[in-house]
């Protein structure tokens, strides 16, 4: 590994202007067309070149037939431009897709079989696919569906190690610049942890970024001596049904409460990060919110036994578990489905949101067969699993390619099984995990080829995941990618108690609490999203006022120790180094919070926002005690908002 | 070329459009990035400098800057003159699937008996709505604007979206098309024919933005309006203005995000001064929608600008205890959402005359009920609408009934399409003419459920 991969780079980058906003600047006429312009592009493969992508402008210029607004011999571009906004909001995204040509252009552009017909009265169609009725694969893809995939983010492929591809990818232009350094260490923290801490960067830089990642990856061998400590004061997060039951007043959420908690408290003290990252992943993915009704003794123990048991491990062995617990059968009502009162909603999930995604090709029969499949397993009064084979419904079922004779209720729950294991091991299922995979850890709009990667090494794993992460961690689509994710409310939180370095106090348990709560401020509580469908992923999704003003306030509530019962740092303890005048005390901090410096005018307008001049001594009476004010407005930048 | 905006200029010719680029596809885009690398370098003056006119961009000459003076108003606060207030849309989405026969019931129809037959509202409860149709009693908030013909539903809407989804039929609703080649929402396009207006013109109360107002047009999303400001900040007003450069001039979304949060601070602080008094009587109930209904009747009052809000209430997905009339999880509901409307409405005085509210939901349920009290993913399903200019106290729309031939997959038929209601609103209250720009592929009927 070259040493200046973990050097920190240069006080700036000279070409500071050309990120801060003229990225039509050097244009070239090689933006990504729209996707209704574009043809499927070549998806790479395993064995794709490690390399610099090399879209020219000639190898675009012969792409599918003119639209017919070209056609016809008219540029009609004002029809084009009558909604350049749209165009802006696209390229804000951080995506530089002419993707939002606007509603003219796209009613235009739209393929003609796309067109919506007049309500077809006694015809709706039960056996439409929704796939045939045309849909996004999912929400995150309609939310950033007018950026259009980024296809080449300046550098794609497979390389034999994730150090490798961090070179490699270092040493290719990112075609969509986005404010934050390239520093390979940072830019693997940033999305593998909750947030880059000093002690982080230390740690990558003494095993290496592939060392590191190999002990992420076994997270049972890292000692966690602060989040367990931490834990003490939410004792429920470990135990059974029965222990809950035994200790928790009945119907009483407590034990959810303290999950909710747990959660926080892991994701900002656990060494376990990329486990972490992983369970939230999943605790998405196979969302039950918590608290919701009839989870009061169950929801802890899916946390336990479905999602932290197999986050690391097989998909098929999680959503088989997942199809054996009482939380989740409560939760999407398989309790209240049985042979003669079939309920569809476990059935209809399992495909749309659990595997093969709702462009996986089925209809509404196979989501009937589906629930079918599913009848018998429900949950007693007692908050256990069990098959009740006189509720299984019996006969032959069929859904996509899965078909079974089902004759004997008395193998209703192995047919089940089979069912769920030939959905977790679709290829539409790998497919849908891949591409999920690479909005978390890549960017909003991932390459396809890329997603197609990942795609197969799900399939050829069985669905285990660690080998997707690691081709995942091995390609240059990966490490091309630093700032092209903006933090979500919850994760900006939490990457703010991280870096500030707060730690479990004299009271964590009511602490947590008032964290808690604060999260739900943000409009992120942990495991909070109320349908089955997990938190939105992409930023469009959470373009909102509100949730940036409260991220806003909890910098200022982490440094002014609002938070009792913690050990938080004092915002005038951050910087240790002795700074002479107000421009070093700025770097200083900048490192200290956000591990880069600022652009020359924002390090000015901070200085100014003091009353002071960059040469101002920190000693300097007028100052008045006003510095401590600094640090949340630097949490405040963008260098915070991105990862 | 005379169609054109004024100040926007573009190819006179095929042949001058050639020059810009390998081919006509190319150069089209070309001369679209070029406008838009002006607009952005015009973002970045307006913070600083109010809005100015730009150079024109080297290479594009006769490329002109268009209408950026309309466009860049919108990003500003300014507090409209009453005359300017052209009327305000609130949409509230019922995420879930609300069952649309329970809320406005087919009271004498003998096949909504029979297959209902524990979930049935009985005729004598109902709140007699004309066309054999009855409200849930669970409405009587809302029945006197029912009377006074302020009120009004359509019967048996939906989209042509086959999907029994939630996902997809919000999706293609939100997006006002089932083709996924409309990628922004419907309320987006609303906005962008509404023309500009102030950081205000358009409010999602809640923490994601919804799927609807994506696109273009700057929305703001809000989660109440009272304690909008930085906390604990000793230096509030020098850290406003440290924001506002941190910000200022960035290529990146988040730097819209955070105009619209410093204005919004600004005009909050304004407006949320002193406690908001709701008219005379009117008193909110408890729950998420009826503060944030209060939260848009301040903002409404105080004259911000705001043309369109929308807002959202889960939880009508009733496969289980959807319950009878005199108990569950509908009674609940729909008692809440009438009395938080009610209280609304009745606040808003005067302003609800030029006030629209409608609810919108993904689809209807099921016909059959379910051996669990509830009924599952349906199709056709009621809209309700109220406020000014209605042909109100009526249900409209085709109605093809519940017998076993009309039934759609055992569910109510769509026989009226959502975008007909919509369009007609946008046309006749808010003097949205292109309706095929917000709902394109799409052949208008017109229902009469607004005057004019």
């Amino acid at each position: 590994m070259p040493e200046r991969l973990f050097s920190d780079e240069g006080p700036h980058e000279p070409h500071s202007k050309k990120v801060k906003g003229a990225i039509f600047a050097d244009y070239t006429g090689e933006f990504p067309m729209p996707r209704v312009l574009n043809e499927p592009s070549p998806a790479g493969d395993d064995d794709a070149k490690v390399g610099a992508a090399t879209g020219t402008p000639a190898a675009r210029t012969s792409r599918g037939p003119a639209p017919a607004w070209l056609r016809a011999g008219r540029p009609a571009l004002h029809e084009l431009m009558r909604n350049r906004r749209q165009a802006l909001w696209a390229l804000g995204g951080g995506a530089v897709a002419i993707g939002g040509l606007g509603s003219g252009a796209a009613a235009m552009l739209g393929r003609p079989e796309d067109a919506d017909d007049m309500v077809k009265t006694g015809q709706g169609g039960g056996n439409v696919s929704p796939r045939d009725a045309g849909s996004f694969s999912n929400r995150d893809s309609s939310y950033t569906s007018g950026q259009g995939d980024l296809n080449d983010l300046g550098a794609s492929g497979t390389a034999d190690s994730a150090s490798a591809a961090a070179v490699a990818a270092m040493r290719a232009t990112p075609r969509f610049p986005t404010p934050l350094n390239r520093d390979p260490v940072l830019h693997l923290l940033r999305r593998c942890t909750f947030g880059p801490t000093h002690a982080d960067v230390a740690a990558v830089k003494e095993l290496g970024i592939d060392g590191w990642l190999d002990q992420q990856l076994e997270p049972g061998k890292i000692p966690d001596p602060v989040a367990d400590a931490a834990l003490q004061t939410t004792p429920t997060v470990t135990m059974t049904t029965a222990q809950i039951r035994a200790s928790v007043k009945d119907g009483d959420n407590k034990a959810m409460y303290e999950l909710t908690r747990a959660v926080i408290a892991r994701q900002i003290w656990s060494t376990r990060q990329l486990f972490e990252v992983m369970v939230d992943f999943w605790n998405n993915h196979l969302n039950i919110t918590s608290p919701f009704d009839g989870g009061w003794d169950t929801r802890v123990p899916y946390d336990v036994n479905v999602i932290r048991k197999h986050a690391l491990g097989k998909f098929s062995d999680m959503l088989i578990a997942s199809a054996r617990d009482p939380a989740m059968m409560r939760y999407l009502d398989n309790t209240s489905s049985d042979k003669r009162n079939v309920n569809e909603n476990y059935g209809r999930e399992l495909l749309e949101l659990h595997t093969v995604g709702i462009d996986g090709g089925y209809n509404e029969k196979d989501v009937r067969n589906s629930a079918y499949l599913m009848t018998g397993r429900t949950a007693t009064r007692e908050g256990v699993f069990r098959y009740e084979q006189n509720r299984h419904w019996t006969g032959a079922v069929k859904v996509l390619g899965f078909q079974h004779a089902n004759k004997s209720a008395k193998d209703g729950l192995a047919v089940g099984d089979a069912y769920l294991l030939y959905l977790a091991t679709h290829p539409s299922t790998a497919k849908y995990i891949a591409r999920k995979l690479a909005v978390r850890f890549v960017c909003d709009t991932p390459p396809q080829s890329l997603v197609d990667r990942l795609a197969t090494a799900y399939q050829q794993s069985g669905s285990a995941i660690v080998p997707v992460l690691k081709v995942l961690f091995r390609s240059l689509e990966f490490w091309i990618a630093a700032g092209l994710k903006t933090r979500r409310p919850l994760e900006n939180f939490i990457a703010t108690a991280r870096v500030v370095g707060t730690k479990p106090g004299a009271d964590t348990g009511k602490a947590l609490e008032d964290l808690y709560n604060f999260t739900r401020k943000l409009g992120q509580a942990p495991l909070g999203w109320e349908p089955p469908d997990g938190y939105p992923d992409v930023a469009n999704a959470w373009s909102s006022a509100a949730g940036m003003l409260e991220t806003w306030n909890a910098h200022r509530a982490f440094l002014q120790q609002s938070f009792k019962g913690l050990n938080n740092p004092r915002a005038d303890s951050l910087v240790t180094q002795p700074a002479a005048t107000m421009a070093t005390y700025l770097d200083v901090l900048c490192n200290r919070l956000i591990f880069q410096p600022m652009q020359p005018a924002e390090r000015d307008a901070l200085i100014k926002f003091l009353g002071a001049k960059p040469d101002t001594r920190v000693t300097d009476a007028n100052l008045g005690g006003k510095l401590p004010n600094l640090a949340p407005l630097v949490l405040d930048s963008v260098y915070h908002a991105l990862r | 070329m005379n169609d054109l905006p004024e100040g926007e200029r573009r190819p006179a010719s095929l042949e001058e459009l050639r020059r810009h680029g390998p081919n006509l596809c190319e150069a089209a885009i070309r001369v679209h990035a070029d406008q838009v690398s002006d607009e952005l370098a015009a973002e970045r003056d307006r913070w600083s400098k109010g809005f100015t006119r730009r150079r024109l961009v080297q290479g594009a000459g006769f490329v002109g800057v268009a209408a950026l003076g309309t466009q860049l108003v919108t990003s500003r606060v300014a507090f409209a003159a009453p005359e300017d207030t052209k009327g305000t849309l609130i949409v509230i989405f019922l995420r879930g699937g609300m069952d649309g026969l329970s809320v406005v019931a087919p009271g004498d129809d003998p096949n909504y008996r029979s297959m209902r037959p524990n979930i049935a509202i009985p005729m004598a409860a109902l709140l007699p709505a004309g066309r054999g149709f009855g409200l849930n009693p669970a409405m009587t908030a809302l029945y006197p604007f029912w009377q006074a013909g302020k009120m009004a539903a359509v019967h048996a809407v939906a989209s042509p979206d086959a999907s029994r989804s939630h996902f997809q039929a919000q999706d293609a609703l939100e997006r006002g098309a089932a083709s996924v080649a409309v990628r922004t929402g419907w309320l987006d396009r609303v906005l962008a024919q509404m023309g500009p207006g102030t950081t205000f013109r358009a409010v999602a109360q809640g923490s994601a933005l919804p799927r609807s107002l994506v696109g273009g047009e700057q929305a703001i999303v809000l989660n109440g309006i009272r304690d909008f400001r930085i906390d604990n900040d000793a230096m509030r007003s020098q850290t406003m203005e440290a924001l506002k450069t941190l910000y200022t001039g960035l290529d990146h979304s988040l730097a819209g995000t955070a105009a619209s949060t410093i204005q919004a601070i600004n005009t909050a602080q304004k407006i949320a001064n002193s406690q908001y008094r709701p008219m005379e009587g009117v008193q909110y109930p408890g729950g998420g929608l009826a503060g944030r209904l209060r939260d848009i009747a301040q903002l409404m009052k105080a004259g911000v600008g705001l043309r369109v809000a929308a807002l959202d209430v889960g939880g009508w997905d009733m496969h289980t205890n959807l319950g009878r009339v005199d108990g569950g999880d509908m009674r609940n509901s729909l008692t809440n959402l009438s009395e938080a409307i009610g209280a609304f409405a009745t606040d808003l005085g005067p302003l609800l005359d030029t006030t629209t509210i409608i609810t919108m939901s993904e689809f209807g349920r099921r016909v059959q009920e379910n051996g669990n009290v509830g009924v599952d993913h349906g199709h056709g399903n009621a809209m309700l609408l109220l406020g000014g200019g209605l042909n109100g106290g009526k249900v409209h729309g085709n109605w093809p009934g519940l017998s076993p031939g009309a039934l759609d997959q055992g569910d109510l038929a769509g026989a009226n399409d959502y975008r007909d209601v919509l369009a007609e609103m946008l046309k006749k209250r808010f003097n949205v003419q292109d309706s095929a720009a917000i709902f394109p592929n799409h052949q208008f009927k017109t229902l009469g459920v607004f005057k004019g």
